[in-house]
């Protein structure tokens, strides 16, 4: 690749951008004048919020008490109110010649208790309330008597009643109360009550304070210990923690905005006027015009971002400081300036990814429209993984690392927010997957530039039909690449909603039915539908073949001499990566299932027999088969061994099964079958359930195990050094007779499309 | 100069399964000739010239420009090759200048001799009025002209026309033609593809009949009158054409 020529691509296309008044109006022009405009309006409307009182109906307000008074000439007495809250709360009070009023009055008089609810009194008052403009209805129904329990206890004594009844009394008095009618759906009716809620709880604190004080009751009585929360905060970790839920989300989302229209102009636009292949045909390679266009989109991606982040700074800081007596406090300083330099950092990847994605996916369409249909949907894949770090509970650990976009920006929450040790942690896993992720992208966007059926794709007359009619005269003798991967990401998605419908069972029958139906219809049904319609040949396609003896006993074999080893692999990836509450959970419950199990057997057939057979059908049969068109074999093992890994879905077991998928996939390989990987997966599985449920008497009994075996605490076993150390030694000299032995590569009549594609995108050398 | 043998390109189509574009065709072009490459439309010619220019990969035959071959050396032979297509394919936001001047560094030429060259060629071509016109506000004429001008700043021994000449008014397209004309007399290798008789037989030397990605016949003007013993070269084009769409016609219904 001639740098010289990136540069000049690069160049003549940042010079067209400029001039092109739509990309300059997105990238420099909204930003400027969006959030301005914003900051106005929502002055505006803080505006509007200050300036409407809202009316208060007060029925029967002859019925509050003269001492203290708590209304005093038509308004409220300015003890409890602010001067402003007086201007915004307007009393309208009944008098006694209206007569909805009287009808009111009547009712309360009749009822002994205002009924809550829709009925028919509550409709009564909407529609008064409605109807006279009032947003606050406010009905004392009763005259006020201030709680004297002195005088009533006197009053009791006097008519000679027995003091028992003063319960009735207390109950009584409860009903004597002031009933606030508001319409919450209403946000005008809901602050008013607010308001004057706040000057009516005021004026209840006083009546009390003077009924204790007049009866030299200590205030503290009512009091109670005194609970004084403060922040310890400092004023510029509560900015960071603001700006850290902000930032990265700003930044990102537009940074995919600002490489939208540059990606779709550079490639479907140059496709439209036609100067594509004038391009195409000068002496510029196709990976130098793919990197200097890509060069473009990130510089359009970063600005857009930039001046977006620099133009929201700067209104927000305006606005916030004009609103900060209505936002309750709320102040938002500039963001620390290291919080900039970590996000201008995390720029430079983010803009990478989107703008190759965005490329990539532009370079595709044939005009600028077809491109904006392409560009949607990626925008709103990429949403919710922008959306996480907003989220309060998610948390930067292994699990959200190796999520591509999210990982990134939980860390950048964490590095604004200050948490470098946390961050430190796992920079190696966000930094390794934001990197993988670029790089294949941008192999991407340049194998997109170097498909001809891509720069060149004439309008097709597209019917689901013909459609399938192409793919059954197209199909080989074994699954593409692609089917291959279709086939592991309709496992994955399977699982995945399974894993929402299905409920825990209550009995291990129905445990063991439900976990075998899951796999069947997640695992082995999609693989065995694919490969019969598919390929020409699902038998070889599933790898159903028979192998020789040997091979079958050295599986089994090789089974339990890695036992030792997977055991302790196992027990080093739960000791790096404890196991969440929840898993522990589940696992609790399982084995709480497992006891009800009609046997050992039964529990063997669950979890080592209908596993080895269902999964290894679908991953080392048909995954495994189409990925063995790429170029290498190693490369096939490994992606299927991923597959297995993510279909396991918890972090632990996805490390753990993936380890063990390598090991099943050089088998297949290297057989061509899959019979001495169902039987290796099911002695692994059975030796776990095993090792699990060894009881301390058979292993004592017998010569063997009590040599292999030990124990700490007397239940669970585990392998002892020297002899778990030997048969791992004969394990993997067993997995290097699997390697050694000639595995006749299968004639393959023409590699795929797709095959061909994705050895583009994953170049690896000949295997020799 | 070019020579072509048993060029095929098959495209892959969902509904037919396969379609063949060119169908093993070879023809040699010389330099100082201009080869007419004739056909209706869908006939394979442009599918040829953009194996010629690189921008597709033939799926079979071997196709050598200037003795370099299309599939192994790619670049050089785009070196020899200047493009232009029937769509006038300048870029709206550039002047005439700035577009040429680009496409001159694209092909590695050093400053000093880019200016000259393009100072020479904007003289010759008339354009120094337009020379920091945008493109975008140019007529089709004058767009097609920038275009020519930019397929020629490389000086390249090979220029390829892919019906230059479709969509333009009289005037304009004898302009081209006159040009084309004058490319013949600088001993450079020309190749014309036209779906209009009169232009072939005006300029070209040597002319190749197409249909369905085949070659029906090929040879001067003069060997293929006398051959098909027909003077009217737009009656024997007709004939050729309706020929091989009957032949067509009865393959089809023979699989049937």
């Amino acid at each position: 690749m001639k740098w010289k020529n990136v540069k000049l691509i690069f160049k003549r296309e940042l010079r067209d951008q400029l001039r092109d008044r739509r990309t300059l109006f997105t990238v420099a022009i909204m930003p400027l004048v969006l959030y301005p405009l914003m900051g106005m309006a929502m002055l505006q409307v803080a505006q509007f919020m200050r300036e409407y009182p809202t009316k208060v109906w007060v029925i029967g307000a002859d019925n509050m008490p003269t001492e203290p008074a708590f209304l005093v000439d038509g308004g409220i007495n300015p003890e409890f109110v602010t001067d402003e809250e007086q201007a915004l709360i307007h009393l309208g009070l009944s008098d006694e010649g209206d007569t909805e009023f009287q009808k009111i009055v009547k009712q309360l008089r009749e009822q002994d208790d205002i009924p809550s609810g829709p009925a028919l009194f509550d409709e009564l008052i909407k529609t008064e309330m409605k109807r006279r403009g009032f947003d606050v209805a406010v009905i004392i129904p009763s005259p006020i008597e201030l709680p004297d329990p002195l005088q009533r206890r006197s009053k009791n004594l006097d008519s000679g009643d027995e003091p028992d009844s003063t319960g009735d009394q207390i109950e009584e008095e409860s009903k004597t109360s002031i009933y606030v009618f508001q319409n919450s759906a209403n946000d005008k009716s809901r602050m008013g009550a607010e308001r004057f809620n706040g000057a009516l709880h005021k004026w209840k604190i006083k009546t009390i304070k003077d009924t204790l004080s007049s009866h030299d009751v200590p205030l503290s009585l009512v009091t109670g210990i005194g609970i004084t929360s403060a922040d310890v905060a400092d004023q510029v970790g509560i900015q960071a923690a603001t700006w850290s839920k902000i930032l990265p989300f700003i930044i990102m989302i537009w940074s995919l905005t600002g490489a939208f229209y540059p990606a779709i102009d550079l490639c479907a636009g140059e496709k439209e006027r036609g100067t594509f292949e004038t391009l195409l045909s000068s002496p510029a390679a196709r990976s130098e015009i793919a990197i200097g266009k890509l060069l473009t989109v990130i510089s359009f991606s970063m600005a857009t971002s930039i001046l977006n982040l620099i133009s929201m700074g700067f209104t927000g800081m305006f606005v916030v400081s004009k609103m900060g007596s209505t936002m309750g406090g709320l102040s938002l300083g500039a963001p620390p300036l290291a919080c900039i330099g970590w996000l201008l950092l995390a720029l430079i990847p983010i803009s990478a990814l989107f703008s190759a994605v965005a490329l990539a996916a532009a370079a595709f369409a044939r005009s600028s429209k077809e491109g904006q249909y392409y560009l949607v949907p990626l925008m709103m894949i990429s949403m919710p993984l922008m959306m996480v770090p907003m989220l309060p509970a998610a948390q930067l650990d292994f699990g959200t690392s190796l999520i591509p976009v999210s990982g990134l920006m939980l860390m950048l929450r964490g590095l604004i927010e200050g948490q470098y040790a946390e961050c430190i942690r796992f920079a190696g896993p966000v930094c390794a997957v934001t990197i993988v992720c670029c790089w294949l992208s941008v192999r991407w966007v340049v194998s997109q530039f170097n498909s001809e059926t891509v720069l060149f794709r004439a309008s097709e007359r597209v019917s689901i039909g013909s459609w399938f009619k192409h793919i059954m005269a197209e199909r080989d003798q074994l699954p593409s690449v692609g089917s291959a991967i279709l086939c592991g990401v309709v496992i994955l998605v399977a699982k995945f909603f399974i894993g929402f419908a299905v409920q825990a069972p209550g009995s291990f029958g129905g445990f063991a039915i439900q976990t075998v139906i899951i796999l069947v219809a997640t695992v082995a049904v999609p693989a065995i539908m694919m490969a019969l319609v598919l390929t020409r040949n699902a038998v070889s396609s599933l790898k159903l073949r028979g192998c020789s003896l040997p091979m079958a006993s050295a599986a089994v074999l090789a089974a339990i001499c890695l036992n030792p080893l997977m055991t302790w692999f196992t027990g080093l990836v739960m000791q790096i990566y404890p196991p969440s509450g929840d898993l522990v959970q589940l696992e609790r419950v399982v084995s709480h299932i497992l006891t009800s199990a009609p046997g050992l057997w039964a529990i063997i057939l669950v979890f080592a027999v209908a596993p080895a057979v269902l999964e290894e059908i679908a991953f080392r049969g048909f995954i495994l088969s189409g990925l063995q068109s790429l170029r290498s074999k190693w490369q096939a093992i490994l992606i299927t061994s991923f597959l297995f890994g993510i279909a396991h879905g918890v972090i632990q077991q996805t490390m753990i099964t993936f380890a063990v998928g390598m090991i099943l996939g050089v088998i297949a390989v290297q057989t061509r079958s899959i019979i001495p990987c169902i039987l290796f997966h099911m002695t692994h599985n059975s030796l776990a359930v095993l090792l699990s449920s060894a009881k301390g008497s058979v292993v004592e009994n017998s010569a063997f195990l009590s040599q292999v075996l030990y124990t700490a605490n007397g239940e669970n076993y585990q392998y002892a050094i020297i002899p778990g150390i030997l048969m791992s030694v004969v394990g993997v000299m067993l997995i290097v007779w699997f390697i050694r032995l000639d595995a006749t590569p299968v004639v393959r009549t023409e590699r795929s499309k797709l095959s061909r594609l994705f050895a583009r995108i994953f170049p690896l050398k000949p295997q020799t | 100069m070019i020579h072509v043998r048993q060029l095929t390109k098959i495209y892959k189509d969902i509904h037919s399964g396969h379609f063949t574009a060119l169908n093993g065709i070879s023809f040699d072009a010389m330099p100082g000739q201009i080869y007419g490459l004739l056909g209706p439309n869908g006939a394979g010619k442009t599918t040829a010239l953009r194996i010629l220019s690189t921008v597709l990969k033939p799926t079979s035959g071997t196709a050598v420009v200037n003795g370099f071959d299309v599939i192994s050396h790619p670049e050089q032979v785009r070196r020899q090759i200047g493009f232009v297509s029937c769509n006038t394919a300048i870029y709206d936001r550039m002047t005439s200048w700035e577009m040429i001047h680009y496409f001159g560094q694209l092909y590695g030429m050093e400053p000093e001799k880019l200016q000259i060259r393009m100072e020479s060629l904007f003289e010759k071509f008339q354009m120094n009025e337009i020379r920091n016109v945008l493109c975008s506000k140019m007529s089709t004429g004058m767009k097609q002209k920038v275009s020519i001008v930019r397929a020629m700043v490389h000086n390249p021994p090979v220029l390829v026309f892919d019906e230059a000449t479709s969509g333009l008014d009289i005037l304009v397209a004898r302009e081209v033609l006159k040009t084309v004309e004058q490319l013949c007399d600088h001993g450079k290798c020309v190749i014309f593809s036209s779906h209009i008789m009169s232009e072939v037989k005006r300029l070209c030397d040597r002319v190749a009949i197409m249909n369905r990605g085949n070659i029906l016949a090929e040879g001067s003007i003069e060997d293929l009158s006398r051959k098909y013993e027909q003077d009217d070269l737009e009656e024997l084009f007709y004939q050729m054409i309706s020929v091989s769409e009957k032949q067509h016609e009865a393959e089809l219904t023979n699989m049937r």
